[in-house]
């Protein structure tokens, strides 16, 4: 422990530094950046011994005299750690170049300051061990990322995403604090190894109730309606950070809650499955309709949290069924996909910050043919897209292939068990498919092709502090997918902190990895020999250049390429009545016409139902009692004195 | 011995096939119909060439043909025909080798995206949609085989003693298989009713749009890849057909191919007496294929309970 919080008092001064020297814009940045690095490696060392030894580390201290904040490292917190430790650092080496102008240094190192607050805070987070520390670095982790989210607070937008982004964040702790303080009420004490000692009924209470704040914080499908707002409003980094490693928090929180909770009941599973298949399937639809590229990114994070939840709602059901293979591959698929995402998802970021600084734009349809000058750039989203759609040789196909193999291995169970994991192989073979449609979309449309604008014709490469992290995270990415049994043992491990779980034997996870990473070694060898054998059926061959074939028309212009609403569209309709497209056509009236116009978009079925069916209604209730508040304060101390007494008399 | 006598017959006689096609459509208009051997002569003609690139692409366009050729050719290393041991196989590698066509299917897409060419993007949009759902046909099968045989291997399904059979107690759930195989077939091949292999008409086409831009030994890689993939297919068919295990050596491999040139010629007979469909009527199509399986898989639950 004494090494872990050393790591966390490094990044603290990393902070701290930061705020003290933003008159000297490049010396804070290099030494926020080396205090960063340094305390997250002090980290993963602390992780490291604790994932490989089996004890539990713990440290406790005294809060306002009155409550105890007591923090514990055990293995499921050691996992989720890592990708706090390890994606952290690249995100602020990121920043080196992507906040380039000196004249906003204060603002810079604010945000350097928050960053900074989020690391420590999710780290604490990951540890807590009593309901007050837990709620408490809770708190932290959302108002840190809530200013880190406000940084171009000069925007209308981004103000707008901040608001809507605390609002969900502060709704969803109501809901924590709720469960939590029922939570206590049955077992009268703070500590969140009391949990188990709950009568089963709250114990699902208590878990829904819990699962509104995190499933709000992880981005499940209906709550997931703030991140398209704060992803595209944060800085790159940020989202890489927010989208990659924060939102797992929502993740760490589900799992730790259903550890420590020691209840199997089934319907834990069923609830969570749904979720998963729900916001897999539909995040990843409306990530095809969406054309700004961080949004789309977003809702690509609704649809990886649904396989995660998917894995984990496999895991929950094996563990009520008493199928511990099942229970097993699903949970470890589950943990491994969230390492994965904290992988690839920030490496997709980055990307799209650096289109953006290096062509003013985001939105996909003004973009093209950025794979010829951003070289660097273009190979690492080519790397990010093919991981997130979970192809071969990959990481993201890992992780779908181990919660793959749990649900088949579920598959001999009866009735509505078997239906239920039926469904989630077909989502997830779904899911499959279209993420490989919106990512040849989007990287066929960003970076192939033409350029669709002035803008993205003279895109430039971006720095070395920028390309960097993409090519770690690309290799890392690559690295996983040909060799994934340490990576999977390392999953397998964080799973000893649930108790209700036998873990399959070693030597069975082995032998399925290493098929696995064979396949893949295969592909990759067979992939170079097709290489070599192209070379050699070119050698001495005439090789032309000239135009793409137009189909004999001999004027092509680069507004007739394929646009990204198109290619998305017949997929977008066929999920109709879940995803609203609305079109507006100004029409032709006259016999000159004049200028028409066409636009549709793509809603949010969620963010719609949300406006029109609650906070509609709501404000219109609460708008009846605007005139409690008239702004006299005499009659405002006089409702104190009102209240006060009635409840002195009553209470 | 046999595995890697298989493996050769596949990989050297998967452009034979398709000639027949052509023979049975030939037959059907009354016409004599190109050599059998017109696949062959078609590669040999394209490797002598050279190629011709548009200035707009770049390196993910010469990825293409290389990513989908290959990808093809590791599925023949794990499919097992006439019963022979595959050369490669372990417990799950279906579902690597089916997320291996999507890796394919990904760069003939970003291929097709990188010429510029507004046919080839609407070309590339038809065919994701498309194949994502004849995916979740495909999961589906393999949801329905788990629970027939336990197993989640090409070597499992189509060779040794608990293989799938026509002829055994449930045997009956196969024919739904089947028709839906066939059906995922025509679609992930762009054969007639889903695209039209020999249209001429650039807006109507689906693979054959996407591939326009490529020549010469490039083109070779496509096409190889694509008998190979047709090969696979109409084997996995070709072995739900096929009745019996007991058989070996000569007289199996003898039954095989002949079902084999039966589920060719099946499909030439399609594209003989069937128009394509019009482009929204598509998905409705793949998805009678998965309505099948999807009721095979429900019907799984009475032979267990």
């Amino acid at each position: 422990m004494d090494i872990f919080l050393l790591s966390l008092s490094v990044v603290c001064a990393g902070g701290l530094f930061a705020l003290s020297t933003y008159r000297l814009f490049r010396l804070m940045k290099a030494g926020y950046i080396a205090l960063t690095l340094a305390g997250c490696l002090i980290g993963l060392y602390a992780v490291a011994t604790t994932l490989q030894s089996d004890e539990v580390v713990t440290f406790s201290g005294s809060w306002l005299h009155l409550f105890t904040l007591s923090f514990s490292l055990d293995a499921l917190s050691a996992f989720f750690l890592i990708p706090i430790f390890a994606v952290c650092p690249l995100a602020a080496l990121y920043n080196f170049h992507y906040m380039d102008k000196a004249a906003d240094s204060g603002r810079v190192a604010v945000n350097f300051f928050f960053l900074t607050l989020l690391i420590v805070s999710m780290a604490l987070v990951a540890t807590a061990d009593n309901i007050i520390s837990f709620a408490l670095s809770w708190e932290i982790m959302s108002l840190s990322s809530f200013f880190l989210v406000m940084h171009d607070y000069q925007k209308k937008e981004t103000r707008q995403a901040g608001y809507i982004y605390i609002l969900f964040t502060q709704a969803g702790a109501m809901f924590l604090f709720a469960a939590l303080a029922l939570a206590y009420s049955y077992t009268g004490s703070f500590a969140l190894s009391s949990f188990a000692t709950m009568p089963a009924s709250i114990k699902v209470v208590v878990f829904f109730l819990a699962l509104v704040c995190f499933g709000s914080k992880a981005g499940v499908f209906p709550l997931h309606t703030w991140l398209p707002h704060a992803h595209p409003a944060a800085p790159s980094a940020i989202s890489g950070v927010m989208s990659g490693v924060m939102i797992k928090m929502g993740i760490y929180g589900i799992i730790r809650l259903y550890g420590v909770l020691g209840a199997t009941d089934i319907i834990f599973g069923q609830v969570i499955l749904v979720l998963g298949m729900i916001s897999g399937v539909l995040g990843v639809v409306y990530a095809l309709g969406k054309q700004d590229l961080k949004k789309i990114l977003a809702y690509s994070s609704v649809e990886n949290i649904g396989i995660i939840l998917i894995g984990a709602g496999i895991g929950m059901i094996g563990i009520a069924v008493g199928d511990m293979v099942m229970a097993s591959f699903g949970f470890a698929g589950s943990l491994l996909h969230v390492f994965n995402h904290s992988l690839f998802k920030p490496l997709l970021f980055f990307g799209a910050g650096s289109v953006l600084h290096g062509t003013g734009t985001k939105n996909v349809d003004q973009l093209g043919g950025l794979v010829k000058r951003m070289t660097t750039t273009g190979k690492g989203f080519l790397f990010g897209s093919l991981a997130i759609s979970g192809l071969p040789p990959f990481n993201g196909f890992v992780s779908e292939f181990l919660i793959y193999f749990g649900a088949f291995h579920g598959l001999t169970q009866k009735g509505a068990t078997f239906i239920l994991i039926m469904l989630a192989i077909i989502s997830l073979a779904f899911i499959g498919g279209l993420a490989i449609s919106c990512f040849s979309r989007v990287f066929g449309l960003a970076f192939l092709g033409e350029p669709r604008s002035p803008e993205a014709a003279k895109a430039h490469e971006t720095d070395f502090s920028m390309t960097f992290p993409m090519v770690v995270l690309s290799a890392v990415c690559l690295l996983i997918g040909l060799f994934p049994d340490p990576f999977v043992q390392m999953a397998m491990l964080g799973l000893k902190s649930i108790t209700s779980l036998n873990l399959v034997e070693t030597s069975a996870v082995a032998v399925v990895t290493q098929n696995l990473g064979f396949a893949a070694r295969i592909f990759v060898g067979v992939f170079l020999f097709t290489v070599v054998l192209r070379k050699i059926f070119y050698r001495q061959k005439e090789i032309g250049s000239g135009g793409t074939w137009g189909c004999g028309f001999t004027q092509p212009t680069v507004r007739m390429q394929y646009t990204g609403t198109s290619y998305g569209m017949s997929i977008v309709e066929f999920f109709r009545p879940f995803v609203q497209v609305r079109t507006y056509y100004s029409g032709i009236s006259k016999i000159f016409p004049g200028r028409t116009t066409y636009e549709s978009r793509v809603d949010d079925i969620a963010e719609i139902t949300l406006v029109d069916r609650i906070v509609t209604p709501f404000v219109f209730l609460l708008g009846k009692f605007r005139w409690i508040q008239h702004g006299h304060i005499q009659l405002y101390i006089s409702y104190i004195i009102v209240t006060i007494i009635v409840l002195l008399l009553f209470m | 011995m046999e595995t890697y006598l298989s493996l050769a017959i596949a990989i050297l006689a998967a452009p034979l096939f398709p000639g027949i096609i052509l023979k049975v459509k030939a037959f059907f208009a009354g016409k004599k119909g190109p050599p059998l051997l017109i696949k062959y002569y078609i590669l040999a003609k394209l490797l002598r060439k050279g190629s011709v690139y548009s200035t707009s692409t770049s390196f993910v366009f010469q990825l293409g043909p290389i990513v989908s050729f290959a990808t093809a050719l590791i599925v023949l290393l794990f499919f097992p025909l006439a019963g022979a041991n595959p050369l490669l196989s372990f417990h799950g590698d279906v579902i690597v080798l089916f997320y291996l066509l999507g890796i394919g299917r990904f760069f003939t897409v970003v291929a097709a995206l990188d010429t510029a060419s507004p046919f080839e993007g609407m070309g590339a949009a038809r065919e994701v949609f498309f194949s994502c759902i004849a995916e979740i046909t495909v999961f589906a099968v393999l949801v329905v085989f788990y629970r027939l045989t336990g197993s989640l291997s090409f070597a499992e399904y189509f060779s040794g003693d608990n293989s799938i059979s026509l002829m055994s107690d449930k045997g009956a759930l196969l024919l739904l298989v089947i028709v839906s195989m066939f059906m995922v077939l025509l679609t992930e091949n762009s054969r007639v009713p889903v695209d039209d292999p020999a249209t001429h008409l650039e807006l109507t086409m689906i693979h054959e749009v996407m591939i326009l831009d490529h020549s010469g030994p490039d083109l070779a890689l496509i096409e190889l890849g694509a008998f190979y993939k047709l090969f696979f297919y109409s084997s996995f068919i070709a072995n739900l057909i096929y009745p019996l295990s007991s058989l070996s050596g000569f007289s199996s491999w003898a039954l095989f191919l002949g079902l084999l040139v039966l589920v060719y010629a099946a499909i030439g007979l399609t594209e003989s007496i069937m128009a394509r469909f019009k482009m929204n009527l598509v998905p409705q199509f793949i998805l009678t294929s998965f309505a099948l399986v999807f009721f095979a898989s429900i019907l799984t639950m009475g032979v267990f309970q």
